[in-house]
């Protein structure tokens, strides 16, 4: 009998305590929403990976790099490009090339801030790189207008540094496409040319300002085979591509 | 069991006992009881369905320098008719196209399919909706998928530098703004 | 121990249990019927307990005002003390009632138990079902965040569609002419107050009608029912081989039911309650409702079926449905029940079944609608980058940037409206390229107005280049040289 009671009230004490652990135990389940997945407004999401995934990645590839448009992961890239640059070609985009505004003022979607996010994010990309030796050209031409380059120092200069891929007058080669395409010059601003000129597509096989060429292309001479290239536009080309970057 | 004494009675008239007569008079009372309850309440219920245009008025979109010429921007405009806890249900967002030649046009957000948000796409000129697939131009008209007109729009005018839409209404196929 | 008996005593006298017992729980039920199958009514009835409890504390906390709805939901989940966990015994509750009532639908469909008697007790289940689904729609719409908000939209807009009555009918729901306030109240008290209430009373008739005409026979093949003899049949078998559903034939009910519970507890804290996705603010348009698991398909059916069809299926042929789901026993006159001897019954539910599970599936994976975000967010492969020319990288950058991916996969990953795009070059000739980019077509929209020249070259000049290495692109065969309009030969 004694031994029945003590066993029941044993069974009693289980329960409660069964009970108990589950009351309190609960608030430490797997299934215990987790504050950080809470929904975030999409203009108030500052983390700078999402963002680059989700507005930048589509044409600059996965990390800014491998993909159709300016490699913004090239560690070259991001060293040179100056924020408040970053800033506005992502805010106000590059008229008449493919490159959209992304600022709300612009009827995009990102605010100032996460313009100022992403600005900042892909320059981190380039810190292992910044200030290392030689120094490379200007991304941006210091005043394009008043020095603008030479066409036809241009064309030697054409010759000397980029045919071997492009072809003979940049109409393409084994290696590398043509760079004289009226669709293409009619698509691309003189700054992507400029930029493609001095980082190169590193990703892609093509390579920087410092090529293997024994001395670099200097300042001088990218600014001529970019007003070379230019020469060549069309002028067909409907509201000829605005982004110079400026 | 009374009918015997009451033979003397017109048979026009049926015998009626006072049981009878309180029986008949309670459910005569809590007849006209219940329609003084039940005719409110109907009423009460009722009275939404007839709110519609009544409610409808001119309410600012915004600046017409927030609308540049020749794009297409989200603005909202406040519901006429708010409760104080509305929140942000009574801010109804609509898209506004300013036309090329400064006209402007303004487009319910409800995809005329089913109702769910259509977003604009300014690269491609145009609206698409998340749900089944429905696009339309940039004017509006239906381009492809399920919707069977084109996007709904607001009567506007343009008061002293102000966008007014007349809103008050979430559009859908019986009543298309 | 005689205490506590003379203490059952005093009640029994007093509110006459046990004779209570003998016509509710203790009613005998013929031996057949205490079959492993006979378990998913009382299963479904474990889970209105369940709701109804949870429902009531969350309740106490619930705000069911737009401004503050959102918040308390976001309270119950991160501030109240197992908030959180009643949240997600209340949802994962509701999917298993919808399921086990769904389920015990089909089975006394299968069996044939709707018959002659108890054709009310079918009606009045098939009213239990539509109320529980009314309780699942108006459930999540309460949860007040966007697919909640958007669910609404779709509901008024359906029911717009209605000729004539449609204006009065979305106002009706909506509480006016705008999703607001009034909106949200009436769905509360839809949720809390209507149709619970409706649940109860159709279920205190559906379980008299249980008590009343006895739970059927489980079916055999090749013995018809016979309407005069029936009830004297039904009779004679409980007299003779009978069994008490308590004890004696509810143990299969507890067990089956216990497992249940056992489930709804596991989901619950295990993969926990659903996250709103984000207030009901009509102005945050980069949202993509969706609805929860039951009206999936009904969505799927909506984006599926042909746009002239759609009318006619909301004024007809979802009222008639309803219709047919009363009428099955007057319908379905035949004398046999089992389901060997009703192939059409069999090959009905399979088909429904069947056609309900392919929507929903296709209601998951929704390739009918653009994936919004793919045209900035979903990178260009880089074996589509590789190799190409500066004209085929700007090609790739405008397939982005005008939105193409939204609709156009590539080799899987973007939107699934239209074809896939890797390896179009083998299907289309360049020519045919241009004018399906700028005319449109088969679903595409004319892209004409939004591409200038040099944009539709660049585009077309990498839709060209999309095609395997080993594989030659199509070619127009009015050329047969190879040679293509307009198109330099490529080497």
């Amino acid at each position: 009998m004694n031994r029945r009671l003590l066993f029941r009230m044993f069974r009693v004490l289980m329960f409660a305590a069964l009970v108990l652990g589950m009351a309190s135990g609960c608030d430490s389940l797997p299934g215990r929403p987790d504050p950080a997945d809470r929904y975030q407004r999409p203009d108030e999401v500052t983390d700078f990976t999402t963002l680059f995934a989700t507005n930048c990645s589509g044409c600059h590839g996965a990390e800014g790099r491998r993909g159709p448009a300016t490699p913004l992961g090239d560690p070259h890239y991001a060293a040179l490009a100056q924020p408040a640059y970053l800033e506005r070609i992502i805010g106000d985009g590059v008229g008449g090339t493919p490159m959209p505004p992304f600022a709300q003022a612009r009827g995009g979607n990102l605010t100032e801030e996460q313009v100022s996010v992403l600005a900042q994010g892909i320059r981190a990309w380039g810190a292992d790189v910044a200030g290392s030796t030689p120094t490379p050209p200007p991304l941006v031409a210091a005043s394009p207008d008043q020095n603008p380059g030479s066409p036809a120092r241009g064309e030697v200069a054409y010759a000397a540094f980029c045919a071997d891929c492009h072809g003979p007058g940049g109409a393409g080669g084994e290696k590398a496409g043509s760079l004289v395409d009226p669709a293409y010059l009619g698509l691309v601003s003189d700054q992507a040319l400029r930029t493609a000129v001095i980082v190169g597509r590193e990703d892609l096989g093509m390579p920087g300002w410092q090529a293997d060429q024994g001395r670099g292309i200097s300042a001088g001479e990218i600014s001529d085979v970019v007003a070379w290239l230019g020469s060549q536009r069309p002028s067909s080309a409907q509201g000829r591509p605005s982004g110079d970057g400026r | 069991m009374e009918e015997h004494e009451h033979e003397a009675l017109p048979p026009a008239v049926p015998p009626v006992s006072r049981r009878d007569f309180l029986f008949r008079l309670g459910l005569v009372l809590n007849t006209v009881a219940a329609a003084f309850v039940g005719i409110p309440v109907l009423g009460y219920i009722a009275s939404s369905m007839f709110k519609g245009k009544a409610q409808q008025a001119w309410v600012a979109l915004g600046n017409l320098d927030s609308f540049p010429t020749g794009q297409t921007r989200l603005a909202s405009y406040r519901n006429p008719f708010t409760t104080p806890w509305d929140g942000a249900t009574a801010d109804v967002p609509c898209w506004v196209r300013r036309k090329p030649d400064g006209d402007f046009q303004v487009f319910a957000i409800n995809c005329t399919h089913l109702g769910c948000p259509v977003r604009w796409f300014p690269q491609s000129g145009l609206f698409m909706c998340p749900c089944h697939g429905g696009v339309y131009y940039e004017d509006g008209s239906r381009a492809s998928g399920p919707p069977p007109r084109g996007l709904y729009q607001y009567e506007f005018r343009v008061r002293g530098g102000h966008l007014e839409v007349r809103g008050g209404e979430t559009p859908n196929l019986s009543e298309a703004v | 121990m005689n205490r506590l008996r003379a203490l059952g005593k005093w009640f029994d006298d007093r509110l006459a249990l046990g004779r209570l017992y003998d016509h509710t729980l203790g009613h005998r039920i013929p031996l057949s019927s205490a079959s492993a199958w006979y378990v998913f009514g009382s299963a479904t009835l474990l889970c209105l307990i369940i709701q109804l409890v949870t429902g009531i504390c969350l309740a106490l906390v619930y705000v069911p005002a737009p401004d503050q709805a959102y918040a308390s939901i976001e309270y119950l989940d991160y501030v109240q003390p197992l908030g959180w966990y009643l949240r997600a015994l209340h949802y994962w509750g509701s999917n298993f009632m919808v399921a086990l009532v769904t389920i015990h639908l089909i089975q006394v469909f299968l069996f044939g138990a709707y018959k002659y008697p108890r054709e009310l007790t079918w009606m009045v289940g098939s009213g239990l079902f539509l109320a529980t689904l009314g309780m699942a729609f108006t459930g999540q719409t309460i949860r007040f965040d966007q697919d909640a908000y958007w669910g609404v939209e779709i509901i008024v807009s359906i029911l717009g569609r209605l000729p004539l009555v449609g204006e009065y009918a979305t106002h009706l729901l909506q509480g006016g002419p705008i999703v607001g306030s009034e909106t949200l109240s009436r769905f509360f008290a839809l949720h809390v107050f209507v149709i619970p209430g409706l649940l109860i009373g159709l279920l205190v008739v559906h379980i008299r009608l249980v008590l009343v005409l006895g739970i059927s026979e489980y079916p055999e093949a090749g013995k018809p029912l016979d309407k005069e003899t029936y009830a004297e049949d039904y009779e004679a078998t409980v007299a003779r081989s009978g069994i008490r559903l308590m004890p004696e034939g509810g143990g299969k009910d507890l067990v089956f039911s216990a497992l249940i519970l056992t489930a709804i507890i596991l989901c619950a804290a295990f993969i926990g309650p659903k996250i709103p996705n984000g207030p009901a603010d009509p102005s945050l348009i980069h949202t993509v409702p969706r609805p929860d698991f039951y009206f999936l398909s009904l969505f799927a059916a909506f984006a599926l079926m042909p746009p002239y069809l759609e009318g006619f299926v909301i004024v007809y042929l979802m009222p008639l449905a309803v219709v047919l789901l009363f009428a099955v026993p007057f319908l379905s006159r035949g004398a046999e029940r089992h389901p060997s001897r009703r192939p059409g019954a069999v090959v009905l539910v399979v088909l429904v079944g069947v056609s309900l599970v392919t929507l929903a599936y296709e209601g998951v994976l929704s390739p009918w609608s653009p994936e919004m975000d793919a045209w900035s967010g979903q990178p260009v492969q880089p074996q589509f980058v590789e190799g190409r020319s500066p004209l085929e990288h700007v090609g790739a950058t405008l397939l982005q940037a005008k939105q193409c991916r939204n609709c156009h996969a590539l080799d899987g990953k973007g939107g699934k409206r239209g074809p896939d795009l890797a390896g179009v070059a083998m299907r289309l000739t360049p020519d045919q390229l241009v004018r399906q980019v700028l005319q449109g077509g088969g679903n595409m929209p004319a892209y004409g107005k939004h591409l200038a020249p040099h944009e539709v070259s660049a585009l077309v000049a990498f839709l060209e280049t999309l095609h395997p290495a080993n594989a030659a692109p199509a070619r127009n065969s009015a050329q047969p040289s190879g040679g293509v309009a307009g198109q330099p030969d490529k080497p």
